[in-house]
């Protein structure tokens, strides 16, 4: 079977609502509406936006949870609707929020049954459990019943879990909600060699920082719509995000207020005296700003600088200081 | 191919309830659930000795086929005690997912869904043939004997008892997933069974137009098999003609089942993104 991807073409979901109790007027709430994504084998795709945006939505189509009102969804050339069996055996999710694992039953065994309905072959699947408890780090507790597990043990368990058929896509809905630090480290490490060794995946989180780290590729969305696509270095770009330069002086002469004015720094006054000046910008003015307070006969106590962050660009598409669509690859 | 990864699926559900029910409860349960048809059967005895003077009326005789009242109510409570706990397994067995946050897990394996319920089906009857002997000891000791008139019908009438129930259970499983809610709809089935199919009084008691509504359940014809194969002094050759009727009601209410169940699925995953 060809590795041509996740396509997603003219993707629609509206929702049936009601909008007063059970016999009020029916109508429907647009979840998706009209979103085109490439999820190709081998690379590490975010999908991003603010709460209600529709990610959610759009991974339950993906996995086949939920049927589009229109539009296609197509894993390797089949048909996500005409072919859901077939498509369940190339993809899996794991969603951070949801347990996805039996609590009366151990690790192993939990593995055990999603191994069988996943028909992962008898002879695989011992050794596939193993490979599986070992890589989340839950060896030692592989027998202990999953009712005595930590938040963050169950989690990890439930990534197991979205393993176990080795998928040829993962879908992750904010796959390290809850993990603690160093697990959700481990795990970033996983999803990258998964990735590199062939895996498509698509990553939705509220980490930028994580996307940041791991997504080669991210889409935009807001609304259920697109709103922009491209790398994280170039929607930063795209949307002039700015950078943050924070320079504390101890006083503010008229001639460093001059200065702050002609540069559209913000003065507020500093916790131990003086003053900071802020300065929000899409260039590096860390340094013509520093040299003119000092041209300006001013001192400088402190200076901070903060590179723009996709946490920015964000920000920026979604409150609609870009206009989107902003595509950029 | 597809045989064996059913067969994988259904074998597995049924390990896997047998392992979770053990772990959360104590095998005192068992003897619990039988409690309610052992009070049925033990009212049943004092009314029929304390009221009814021990002796079985003429239109009882004439609706059920026998005058051995007790034993009747023996046999009809114990299927229906089965058939609460095949629906109880059976049908709530995607809500019981539902509310444990297993849902998705389950609807995004390539499994199909009907070995997966057949696999409960499995786990039901074997954990019953505990509660079948407890329930033995509570009909031997009223000193109550159940005549078996043709032991083949009777196999053939418990056999077309649980397909009727696992027919049933398929689509009220739907339902209950897509609306979310499992104690209205289960003790609504439980009512309309245990009063229209036949299952401890004669169904010549209840209205005419009932009888015809009792009709539509695969069960009533399946109790009737039971029932006249066990009491009724009735062969499986008399008894044919109803056992057909509830394989057919029942084949019929499974492809409903089967066809609606995805439907029910996404409407289940739709009510709560």
């Amino acid at each position: 079977m060809p590795d041509t991807g996740i396509e997603v073409r003219d993707l629609h979901k509206e929702f049936p609502v009601r909008d007063r109790g059970l016999f009020g007027p029916r109508t429907t709430k647009t979840a998706v509406n009209g979103l085109d994504l490439d999820i190709p084998a081998g690379r590490i795709t975010g999908l991003l936006g603010l709460n209600g945006a529709g990610k959610t939505t759009t991974i339950k189509i993906l996995a086949t949870l939920l049927r589009p009102t229109s539009g296609t969804v197509r894993v390797d050339d089949l048909d996500s609707v005409a072919d859901a069996r077939a498509v369940r055996r190339r993809i899996n999710l794991i969603a951070g929020g949801e347990r996805m694992v039996y609590t009366r039953m151990t690790g192993r065994e939990n593995l055990w049954y999603f191994g069988q309905l996943y028909d992962v072959p008898k002879r695989e699947l011992r050794a596939r459990i193993d490979e599986l408890l070992s890589l989340v780090g839950l060896t030692q507790a592989a027998d202990t019943m999953v009712e005595r597990y930590s938040r963050g043990m169950t989690q990890r368990l439930a990534i197991a879990r979205g393993l176990i058929n080795d998928p040829a896509y993962l879908l992750l809905d904010e796959p390290t909600l809850g993990l603690d630090a160093p697990i959700a480290r481990d795990l970033r490490r996983v999803v990258a060699r998964l990735a590199a060794e062939g895996t498509g995946v698509l990553l939705t989180s509220h980490y930028l920082a994580e996307v940041e780290e791991l997504c080669a590729h991210v889409y935009v969305i807001a609304d259920g719509r697109h709103l922009a696509a491209g790398s994280p270095a170039e929607l930063k770009t795209a949307t002039g995000s700015l950078g943050t330069v924070r320079v504390t002086v101890p006083q503010v002469p008229p001639a460093v207020a001059e200065v702050a004015t002609r540069f559209g720094a913000t003065r507020t006054p500093a916790d131990g005296g003086g003053e900071i000046l802020t300065l929000r910008s899409p260039d590096h003015m860390a340094g013509p700003l520093a040299a003119a307070i000092v041209g300006a006969g001013g001192a400088i106590t402190a200076l901070e600088i903060k590179e723009a962050s996709l946490e920015d660009a964000i920000l920026a598409l979604t409150d609609g200081t870009v206009p989107g669509p902003v595509v950029l690859a | 191919m597809a045989t064996a990864t059913a067969w994988r699926t259904g074998r597995a559900t049924t390990l896997r309830t047998w392992h979770m029910t053990r772990r959360a409860y104590p095998w005192t349960y068992a003897v619990g659930t039988v409690l309610p048809a052992a009070l049925t059967i033990a009212l049943g005895y004092l009314g029929f000795h304390a009221i009814g003077g021990g002796e079985t009326g003429a239109d009882f005789a004439k609706g059920s086929g026998t005058s051995a009242y007790l034993a009747y109510l023996a046999v009809g409570a114990t299927a229906f005690q089965f058939t609460v706990r095949l629906i109880l397994w059976s049908a709530k067995a995607l809500i019981t997912e539902q509310r444990q946050g297993t849902l998705g897990a389950l609807l995004i394996a390539p499994a199909t869904r009907l070995p997966y319920l057949l696999g409960f089906t499995a786990f039901a009857v074997l954990s019953s043939i505990a509660e079948f002997l407890t329930l033995g000891v509570v009909i031997g000791a009223l000193g109550i004997s159940i005549p078996v008139a043709s032991a083949p019908g009777a196999v053939a009438g418990a056999l077309a008892l649980i397909v009727a129930v696992f027919a049933l259970s398929v689509g009220l499983g739907g339902l209950m997933i897509a609306a979310g809610e499992a104690h209205i709809s289960q003790n609504t089935v439980f009512i309309v069974l245990g009063l229209l199919c036949g299952y401890t009084f004669p169904r010549d008691y209840l209205p005419g137009y009932v009888r015809w509504l009792a009709e539509a359940f695969p069960t009533t014809a399946a109790m009737d098999v039971l029932h006249g194969t066990l009491t009724g002094g009735h062969t499986l050759t008399d008894l044919a003609p109803r056992l057909a009727i509830s394989l057919l009601l029942s084949a019929a209410y499974l492809v409903l089942g089967v066809r609606t169940l995805p439907y029910f699925e996404r409407r289940a995953v739709e009510r709560t993104y």
